[in-house]
């Protein structure tokens, strides 16, 4: 499992670390965000790139699961 | 699953955003906004804050509070809340923020246009806004490179809610100040509003279609301009040639400011960004935010051949003008302070909006760069770049490369 914590980052750094996490072809992946954009784009990212994702709200960020 | 798409889920919802926009602007254009200038975050932010700098700051000629603005904050203030987005954040990176909101707004000032209207100009014919975008994509280029390099303009820390709420609250009292400017007929006694379709003769006299304004006690006489001593300050022939003043260009406030709800709102939920597209086809080989900008130029493009506003050409455009490096060079700088500062201008007001300090501070920057821009003569006009603009975007070029590199930490 890979974690990539983007927490307080503007676009476009949550994409491009999440798109490099996924270089080594992980089988999961999480992705902790904290605003509504980084949640949408990388959840598509995520969608795009073949995995199943769920979004949980933990406080005040996002714990964004992305399994193949 | 599986495979890999081209165009993701969102592309849809951009490209609707992007309509919306542009089918709005040629509307409010239509509706009696200046020409190719629907929506102009950077000239609509100048134009709110010339209802304050006024004469003192040389920016009387633009003073109104831009209903479409004040739209935009409040309806993206409406979306993050109803979605549970509206976070109060802010970083160290404000500071940053603000200086790259500074050059954005002169650079734009330069260009006459943000990358928003650079787009709808595009549609509107005007291939001036080429070259503009030209320079915008060489920005966004350069940008990237910076990105790639580990560049990062601040990390956000969580604020108490009632410390997001500057953005909100500042529209709402810009909306109170538009709303008693409109209903009282002028603006309250500290400010400058320019009336509705005001024009402004070569003897220096403005008049309406109902009533002569300057100068005070003058009035309407067989289509010349008589002041109260009964000499005739500009004569018949000057008035039916005088030119608009550009605050007095403006569609119906309610309008406005409905349009204004709608692109907010929907730039919020769709996270449309008019730098973003260029920026993520060119780092991270994704389109959907391109798609909002595809959707955004044939939006405005269809609906001005529709209402007989296109126009395809380099001279005789609206609130353009047609110097080629005056075009090119500050939209170089326009692209590269909006990618430092992580958007164009309209995510900027949104992320404002939606709770986010460093973004208030950005759209801050904005605001003192419109004064400097006006109040040191570095703003174009129709005629072209001001002779300072050269200097001036040389200091802004070293300053923007100089946070560029002092943000660039090894990953």
């Amino acid at each position: 499992m890979v974690e990539v914590d983007v927490r307080g980052f503007v676009c476009p750094v949550p994409l491009m670390r999440t798109k490099k996490a996924l270089e080594s072809d992980p089988g999961k992946v999480v992705v902790l965000a904290s605003d509504g954009t980084a949640k949408t784009n990388v959840t598509y990212l995520l969608q795009d790139e073949g995995y199943a994702v769920t979004v949980t709200e933990d406080g005040d960020d996002y714990r964004i699961e992305g399994t193949k | 699953m599986g495979k890999k798409r081209v165009l993701g889920p969102s592309a849809w919802m951009l490209g609707a955003t992007g309509l919306v926009i542009g089918v709005f602007a040629a509307f409010l254009v239509k509706q009696g906004n200046p020409g190719n200038m629907g929506l102009c975050i950077a000239c609509f932010i100048r134009d709110i804050t010339s209802f304050f700098g006024g004469e003192a700051m040389k920016m009387n000629a633009f003073a109104y509070v831009r209903p479409e603005i004040v739209g935009i904050m409040l309806g993206a203030t409406v979306g993050a809340f109803a979605f549970r987005e509206f976070k109060a954040r802010g970083s160290s990176g404000a500071v940053y923020r603000f200086v790259l909101g500074f050059i954005f707004m002169v650079s734009a000032l330069i260009f006459l246009g943000c990358p928003v209207r650079a787009w709808l100009r595009l549609g509107g014919g005007d291939l001036n806004a080429a070259v503009g975008i030209a320079g915008l994509v060489v920005g966004i280029a350069v940008g990237t490179v910076f990105l790639k390099r580990g560049y990062i303009v601040g990390r956000a820390k969580k604020l108490t809610k009632p410390a997001g709420l500057v953005m909100p609250v500042i529209a709402v009292v810009l909306l109170a100040l538009a709303l008693v400017t409109f209903y009282n007929g002028a603006a309250p006694a500290g400010f400058a509003t320019v009336a509705k379709g005001a024009k402004k003769t070569a003897e220096g006299a403005v008049f309406t279609a109902d009533k002569v304004i300057a100068p005070p006690g003058a009035s309407m006489v067989d289509g010349a301009i008589v002041g109260a001593d009964g000499e005739v300050v500009s004569p018949a022939e000057s008035v039916s040639v005088a030119a608009g003043i550009p605050g007095g260009s403006r569609a119906p406030l309610y309008l406005a400011l409905v349009g204004g709800l709608a692109i907010g709102l929907a730039a919020q939920r769709s996270r449309f960004c008019s730098v973003g597209g260029v920026r993520d086809a060119i780092l991270i080989k994704r389109y959907d935010l391109l798609v909002g900008v595809a959707g955004l130029v044939i939006g405005v493009a269809v609906m001005n051949i529709v209402f007989g506003q296109f126009n395809l050409g380099f001279d005789g455009q609206p609130a353009a003008h047609t110097n080629f490096l005056g075009n090119f060079l500050p939209m170089i700088l326009v692209g590269l302070t909006a990618v430092f500062m992580g958007g164009c201008p309209l995510r900027q007001v949104v992320m404002a909006s939606e709770g986010d300090l460093d973004a208030v501070a950005a759209v801050l920057g904005m605001m003192v760069g419109a004064v400097a821009s006006h109040a040191l003569t570095l703003a174009s006009t129709g005629a072209g770049p001001a002779s300072g603009a050269w200097v001036a975007m040389g200091v802004m070029a070293v300053v923007t490369l100089g946070i560029g590199f002092l943000r660039t930490q090894k990953a």
